[in-house]
């Protein structure tokens, strides 16, 4: 069985490296940065092969994230797998998270 | 099943053809996960903000210009051009570059040979020389395409090579990370270290371009 | 640990109808080439997916395909080739 990461020699559309070309945003090279903080060697927290086979489970939502939106969502998985942090932390931090960002828009 | 939905919503180049920079955040619900897992992770002791701080200034220093002084350096050098096909981890060490546990191969190109890499199962890359990878490097296109049509792939970056010349792809599906040496180009004798790096290009070390051709560099 | 296969030898990809992670695509599968390097021994990926160890090590390889072997309608030359990194438990003598 063909999982979704599977790609190669799939029919697909022009490759376009015009259009799909930019300087890395600030917030893609903070997720980036954190990925290869979390896998590396000093933390052994986990490893690189643990976040693809987690992107992999996502099964057709694969297709649907963007590339970093996909790392973050398998990251985040691994993280709560381990029990680095818990769903209510995650909760209440999401929660803290969004009040802030809400007060940045609507307050600044 | 496409990765296609930001692009709809947004002209992707200006009226005089430069490609706009793609917004620069995400939905709203990725930025709030993001900044959620990253503080939690810090709260938790696991990273911290200057480690993350750090690496993100690594990034943004290393860009293409490792890259292209190991190649100009292997160029000029034909000791070190032969560590770097034979023992990168050696040769990376010159440069204060430790991949381990991966290891760098080092595919050259030749009068007979043009080399040009993928990662079809997802995105590997030579980072520590080369930075982060370009978008269409990890697009589904690229990935699909570049195994099975790399001629066709090729043109798309304005590279058309004689069918005497063989495409060699590689996947780079495991423990290697690949660079591409391309080929020295001719009238670039006596050129010095740094006039040849000018020449180089990330995309010639990915293998979907030449190096940039001295007779243009106004060198 | 000894490798099974050395540079040149005929190998066949295993067809292995394996669920999970791995890392020998599809479009190999089933298909012949030609040991290009020993690349050297590495911790499974197939179990360092699941948090383990990855212990055993496999014997890790380069393979060259010709492209006209891997896909009917190869719109190139001939000579035109692949490689991939594949491990030993994926090979068959071919």
């Amino acid at each position: 069985m063909r999982g979704p990461q599977d790609y190669g020699g799939l029919p697909a559309g022009p490759v376009d490296p015009v259009t799909h070309e930019h300087e890395p945003t600030h917030w893609e090279k903070t997720v980036d940065a954190l990925m290869m903080l979390v896998f590396d060697q000093k933390r052994q927290l986990a490893r690189v092969d643990e976040s693809r086979r987690m992107q992999e489970a996502l099964g057709e939502d694969y297709h649907k994230f963007p590339y970093y939106e996909r790392w973050l969502q398998a990251v985040t998985w691994l993280m709560l797998e381990k029990g680095v942090f818990s769903q209510e932390e995650l909760e209440a931090k999401q929660a803290e998270v969004r009040a802030r960002l809400e007060a940045e828009r609507n307050g600044a | 099943m496409s990765e296609h939905h930001h692009d709809h919503d947004h002209p992707t180049h200006t009226h005089d053809g430069k490609p706009i920079q793609e917004d620069p955040l995400p939905p709203i619900e990725a930025q709030i996960l993001e900044a959620s897992v990253r503080e939690l992770l810090i709260e938790k002791g696991i990273v911290s903000a200057e480690e993350i701080r750090r690496a993100i200034e690594v990034m943004e220093t290393r860009g293409e210009s490792l890259g292209a002084r190991i190649v100009a350096r292997a160029w000029t050098d034909p000791a070190f051009k032969e560590k770097l096909l034979h023992h990168s981890d050696d040769a990376l060490l010159e440069f204060g570059i430790d991949m381990r546990p991966m290891e760098l191969c080092v595919v050259e190109n030749t009068e007979d040979v043009h080399n040009m890499v993928v990662c079809t199962l997802c995105s590997c890359y030579p980072r520590p020389i080369l930075g982060i990878p370009p978008a269409w490097y990890k697009r589904r296109d690229y990935r699909a395409r570049a195994v099975r049509e790399p001629r066709a792939v090729l043109k798309e970056f304005g590279t058309v090579l004689p069918d005497s010349k063989q495409v060699r792809v590689h996947d780079s599906n495991a423990d290697l990370r690949y660079l591409v040496l391309p080929k020295r180009p001719e009238g670039t004798e006596g050129w010095s270290v740094e006039q040849l790096e000018a020449l180089i290009t990330r995309d010639s070390m990915i293998g979907v371009s030449d190096v940039r051709d001295p007779a243009e560099s106004g060198a | 640990m000894e490798p099974k296969y050395k540079p040149g030898d005929k190998v066949r990809i295993l067809q292995r109808n394996q669920p999970g992670h791995v890392r020998t695509p599809i479009y190999v599968r089933g298909k012949t080439g030609v040991i290009e390097r020993i690349v050297g021994s590495f911790p499974n990926p197939e179990l360092l997916a699941y948090g383990h160890t990855g212990l055993p090590y496999k014997m890790l390889y380069r393979v060259n395909f010709r492209q006209s072997d891997l896909w009917d309608d190869y719109d190139g030359p001939v000579d035109d080739t692949l490689e991939i990194e594949i491990y030993e438990h994926w090979l068959a003598p071919a």
